[in-house]
């Protein structure tokens, strides 16, 4: 009598634990061919779609990469996309439904706007915001789980500062865009140059859209400064035009904002020096992205594929601790990495990168390397 | 040397905002429309010539073409928009939102069709210059001022010495009675329009070859014409024409004793008091 319901209750049990073993390997197998799905809130229409479509690509190409490498860890990536429109509103929006619905535990951003509209929302839902394309220097200090993959403005223009003086440069000029992105370039600039030994003779700015730069340009002339130095995010194009007419005697300096490739080709801008993150995919890798694509691997392609491979591993090396990839974990794991050498070697010993930034000579429509400094 | 750079500078600017100036003042002076879109048309210009350059035909041939397609373009306003609100009695507010509502469609699909971004012309003549004297002008800088006074003279001739500009100032002085008078003010509305529009294609094209090419610039031009109107006496056309240069030159030269972020601010207070000593403008009107 006691036996049989012994018997019964040991095979049940045998059962149960049998079903239990098997469902723990069934789940564990469904979880590690579970795919770790991430967020992106770019610009994807609108006046700034060019750049956000670029930046998509690079994101699109890392996932194609890792995917047919076998995935993170052997789970296969994928990445939901949302239009910010480069609007802090919409990107707010997006990100909201990417982190509450969606419950991705990264989500890749661009344009300073937006990107610091999403950051409180990031340090309060515990998801890792990364951001590949922006450079305002609030952005630096702007969230603990905001993850700068791009030196901001100020490392730049420190460097470019430096490099100034470096070949006795002394005494300049600053035109400046009167809005978010130009006024703390002006500043930032002011401050390193100064501290340096320069001289800031004058200023004049420009607002967004500005076409005719000549009056500001006669005026900073006339103070015979050795150079220029310019910050403007648009209009770049008819700047260059102007130079060309004017012939003026002074250098004219600026940051990664001369990368414009149109503006690059015109007369006007031979011999303009810039900063330039250095960012240069392989060639092999250049012609995956060409055929993948149908484009060229521009900087954002290159920028925002880094990006992407620095998190994939970050997640890889989380899961092969079998730690769970949340948005805490994944910025705690980044910071403790710190040196990641994917497209370009990129250090975090704060939560904005520190990569090599170099100064490049616009000759023959293209940028010509001149010295190197590394932005701290 | 910088005092006279500057001054040319300011008197090539103002040529070509006079031409914006005194098209507006010949449409609202006769038609009482504040004609907003005359922004829309002046950017649509110079985005027509864009394209006509980019198919690789001459500046010149924008030059002629465009120009015919904008008075085209103005005559559809008057006859598609403005007519009908005259015809229902709608208020002048009303018939300006109408305007304004339409510049906003005409600079949003240049926008969508071009993109927003400022735009360079291929030309590769809009790069020359000419240096005389230690100054410095380019090409397309020297054919603005020719252009610009070239059509100032023929608007002035056509507006005292033709049937159509008898027409015009008889319309402009009384439509009621013209309408009587069988002078058909409704047509010589469109003949205005068409007039004004074919004007301000030019430096539509040529502003755009010298500094670019943006959808939304048409505005501030505008704008800085109209102050120019009211100040030269609405309805005069030697007025606005002079008052824009006055302006431009204004904004240039004071760069010499402050800093360019209070030029415009200033210049335009010195206006602000010059209406509170001359309400009517520095001319009145023929």
């Amino acid at each position: 009598m006691t036996t049989r319901p012994n018997g019964a209750g040991q095979y049940i049990t045998r059962r149960a634990l049998g079903g239990a073993v098997l469902a723990a390997s069934l789940v564990t197998r469904a979880r590690a061919a579970e795919p770790i799905q991430l967020g992106a809130v770019l610009p994807l229409t609108g006046p700034s779609a060019a750049t956000g479509t670029q930046q998509q690509r690079g994101l699109q190409f890392a996932v194609a990469r890792f995917n047919a490498a076998g995935g993170i860890a052997g789970r296969p990536v994928s990445i939901m996309f949302e239009d910010g429109q480069a609007k802090p509103d919409q990107s707010v929006l997006a990100f909201n439904k990417l982190a509450d619905l969606n419950k991705v535990p990264v989500i890749f951003s661009g344009f300073s706007g937006p990107t610091l509209a999403m950051a409180p929302l990031a340090t309060r839902k515990k998801v890792l915001l990364v951001n590949g394309g922006a450079q305002a220097d609030r952005l630096a200090t702007a969230s603990p789980y905001l993850i700068n993959t791009l030196p901001v403005v100020n490392d730049e223009v420190s460097v470019l500062a430096r490099y100034l003086v470096d070949v006795g440069k002394k005494r300049a000029a600053i035109l400046f865009q009167n809005d978010a992105a130009g006024t703390p370039g002006r500043d930032d600039f002011m401050a390193a140059y100064t501290a340096l030994g320069g001289t800031v003779l004058g200023q004049e700015q420009s607002s967004f859209s500005q076409t005719d730069f000549r009056p500001a340009l006669l005026k900073l002339n006339d103070l015979q400064p050795d150079v220029v130095f310019v910050m403007l995010t648009d209009g770049l194009s008819g700047f260059a035009d102007q130079i060309t007419q004017m012939k003026p005697p002074f250098m004219v300096a600026g940051t990664s904002f001369f990368s414009d490739p149109s503006a690059r080709k015109l007369p006007g801008a031979q011999g303009f020096i810039h900063t330039q993150v250095r960012i240069t995919a392989p060639p092999e890798i250049a012609a995956e992205f060409q055929k993948l694509t149908g484009t060229e691997m521009e900087f954002f392609g290159s920028q925002y594929y880094n990006s992407a491979s620095i998190v994939f591993r970050t997640i890889e090396s989380l899961l092969k601790q079998d730690r769970e990839p949340t948005g805490e974990a994944i910025r705690a794991r980044l910071l403790e990495i710190g040196t990641f050498n994917e497209l370009t070697k990129t250090v975090f010993k704060k939560n904005t990168a520190s990569m090599q930034v170099d100064i490049v000579k616009i000759e023959g429509g293209k940028d010509v390397f001149v010295k190197s400094y590394v932005s701290e | 040397m910088l005092f006279l750079q500057l001054l040319v500078n300011g008197i090539v600017t103002g040529c070509a905002l006079g031409v914006v100036s005194f098209s507006f003042s010949l449409v609202y002076s006769t038609t009482k429309v504040f004609h907003v879109v005359h922004a829309g048309i002046y950017t649509l210009a110079g985005y027509l010539a864009l394209t006509l350059a980019e198919t690789g035909l001459p500046d010149g041939v924008a030059l002629v073409a465009v120009p015919i397609v904008c008075a085209g373009a103005g005559a559809l306003v008057q006859i598609l928009l403005y007519a009908p609100l005259d015809r229902r009695r709608a208020t002048h507010l009303a018939v300006l939102i109408a305007s304004l509502g339409l510049l906003a469609i005409v600079q949003n699909a240049i926008a969508a069709v071009y993109s927003p971004n400022i735009l360079q012309f291929p030309s590769a003549w809009r790069g020359q210059t000419l240096r005389f004297a230690g100054l410095t002008l380019t090409l397309v800088q020297v054919t603005t001022v020719l252009l610009s006074l070239l059509l100032y003279a023929a608007t002035s001739l056509i507006t005292s010495r033709t049937t159509l500009g008898k027409r015009i100032r008889a319309v402009a002085s009384n439509p009621s009675l013209a309408e009587i008078t069988r002078l058909e003010p409704a047509r010589t509305y469109v003949a205005v329009m068409a007039l004004a529009s074919a004007n301000v294609a030019i430096p539509g094209i040529l502003v755009g070859l010298d500094l670019g090419l943006q959808p939304y610039t048409g505005t501030t031009v505008l704008l800085t014409g109209t102050v120019a109107v009211i100040a030269g006496g609405v309805g005069s056309l030697a007025g606005a024409f002079l008052l824009s240069i006055v302006i431009t030159v204004m904004q240039n030269l004071s760069l010499l004793i402050m800093p360019g972020q209070w030029s415009v601010g200033i210049t335009f207070l010195i206006f602000v008091l010059f209406m509170l000593w001359r309400p009517r403008g520095l001319f009145v009107a023929a």
